[in-house]
């Protein structure tokens, strides 16, 4: 789905297409420098001890870890053509089972909706991806729908 | 009756806030003492016409309207009393659009257009030249501004004389009601919002100020 | 890690969340675009001079850390807790070695499908307090035993 501006000009074929985006080995240090990085303080994405006493058996990554995969450069170029600044507008995670390490992550993009709006930085137009992430077992991990902003570098 | 005449809820692309849970957080609001009698939702490039908040609004004893909130050449506007007719005149979802045919649109069909947010760096009204001697209201206190945007918005709306009404632009459950518009008349639905701005008896408040005992 | 233990039934429509105060510095953003390599080069993110010529005043957090600080406001809420769904609305850049505000709100409460859930309101304010970042956050709270 997409608003009728005419000027969104992009590759259209892309919507709701299937993009395999690769896959990721989690390392036990990947987890803990992510932790670490942003702050967490509860054991159990640091601390072996506690993650072995855990239900898990092990350590297991903060619930946003998948984020730390979130490239835009891993995602086919959609051709928009408009705005010379493009910045992380917003992005919903559901994390629906634990990320432990030496998991096998295997994520899959598609491209959801392209529109156009205004506000304090000029025309913005908005592009938004959904991205499932699984696991070696085929189970999923995650839900992610990330939202990119294009815009003029210098608002007006 | 205290009405906040400026919201979105999860319909808006930007909004995490779905209107039963806005229906909720007024009780909430209530039990602490504030008086707020409803809101209106005013989604961003669209109407929703096929949403019906009546049952909601009866259980939760809270007046729940919709409008619209539109992307203009002249910055954002405000619309109540969306028909099927404006809708047919006017493209909701085109951000280049003209916001003074808008607000003669909106005259034409029986609905209202104002400028929301009308100090807002970027996107208020304050910031284009035009006449605006068609306009009927503007909204003077917003509960989303950022410093300095307040005083901008009152400045221009002084200027030209227009009422001010008040709503809180919320995003998030917990903003709905941070401000509001105070109404002389009593208010059921959208064709008496539209009669009651088109009146101007009304004024904006902030939450605080309507708090009981 | 606050070690308070909550319980659904202690909890209400209302209840806050921290507030908690963050600074984030040059070091952790760079650990964290690091994290699933040694080396990146330098980006918006790291690089003065690589932010102000993309037009940005400064190097910003990357909205993905953005997303995981905002998170560790609940994760760190108590070990009772478990965050479910976090989705956020990146409203401005937020920059390194300044501080933040992280606060949420206790908004709604009910049993989903046999899980007792909380939904929160949650936001990242600068020293201005401009609201950054702004979300809801779906959290699967424990209930007390017996």
């Amino acid at each position: 789905m997409t608003n009728e501006d005419p000027d969104l000009k992009f590759d259209r074929s892309l919507l709701g297409a299937e993009q395999d985006m690769g896959s990721v080995q989690v390392t036990r240090e990947m987890i803990v420098r992510f932790a670490r990085s942003t702050g967490e303080t509860n054991p159990i994405y640091f601390d072996d001890e506690a993650g072995k006493k855990s239900e898990h058996g092990s350590i297991i990554a903060p619930p946003t870890f998948c984020n730390s995969f979130v490239n835009g450069g891993t995602r086919p170029d959609i051709g928009l053509e408009f705005g010379d600044l493009s910045l992380f507008a917003g992005q919903s995670i559901e994390s629906l089972a634990p990320v432990k390490p030496n998991d096998s992550l295997h994520a899959s993009t598609k491209l959801k909706e392209v529109y156009a709006k205004t506000g304090r930085s000029g025309k913005m137009v908005f592009t938004v991806w959904q991205t499932s992430f699984k696991n070696q077992d085929g189970g999923t991990v995650a839900l992610v729908e990330e939202s990119f902003v294009s815009r003029k570098r210098t608002p007006r | 009756m205290y009405l906040d005449l400026h919201s979105h809820s999860v319909s808006s692309d930007d909004s995490r806030a779905t209107v039963e849970q806005y229906a909720k957080w007024v009780g909430v609001l209530r039990g602490k003492g504030f008086q707020i009698d409803g809101f209106v939702l005013t989604e961003h490039r669209k109407f929703d016409f096929d949403q019906d908040y009546s049952a909601l609004s009866a259980d939760s004893n809270v007046l729940i309207l919709k409008g619209s909130e539109l992307d203009t050449n002249f910055g954002h506007f405000l619309v109540y009393g969306v028909t099927e007719k404006l809708t047919d005149r006017v493209n909701f979802s085109d951000v280049h659009m003209d916001g003074l045919e808008l607000v003669a649109a909106a005259a034409d069909t029986g609905a209202v257009a104002i400028p929301a947010h009308p100090g807002r760096f970027g996107i208020g009204l304050c910031e284009f030249e035009g006449d605006y001697s068609v306009l009927h209201a503007g909204e003077r206190f917003n509960g989303s501004n950022r410093p300095g945007e307040q005083e901008r918005a009152e400045e221009f709306l002084s200027g030209l004389n227009l009422a001010g009404t008040g709503g809180s632009d919320a995003h998030l459950v917990s903003a709905i009601g941070k401000c509001m518009t105070r109404f002389e008349g009593s208010i059921s639905d959208e064709t008496e919002l539209v009669r009651e701005i088109k009146g101007g008896a009304f004024s904006p408040v902030w939450l605080d100020d309507t708090q009981q005992g | 890690m606050n070690d308070t233990e909550l319980y659904y039934e202690d909890l209400d429509l209302g209840d806050e969340i921290g507030p908690v105060g963050r600074v984030v510095t040059d070091e952790q953003v760079i650990e964290f675009v690091t994290v699933s390599r040694d080396e990146v080069g330098p980006s918006r993110f790291t690089s003065a001079e690589v932010a102000k010529s993309e037009g940005l005043p400064n190097p910003i957090v990357p909205g993905a850390m953005n997303i995981a600080i905002m998170s560790q406001l609940i994760t760190g809420w108590s070990p009772t807790v478990t965050l479910r769904k976090l989705d956020c609305v990146f409203r401005g850049l937020v920059p390194h070695n300044k501080p933040l505000t992280l606060k949420g709100l206790v908004t709604d409460k009910d049993i989903v499908d046999g899980s007792p859930r909380l939904e929160c309101d949650v936001t990242m304010e600068n020293e201005e307090g401009t609201p950054l970042v702004i979300g809801k956050a779906t959290v699967i709270v424990r209930m007390r035993e017996g």
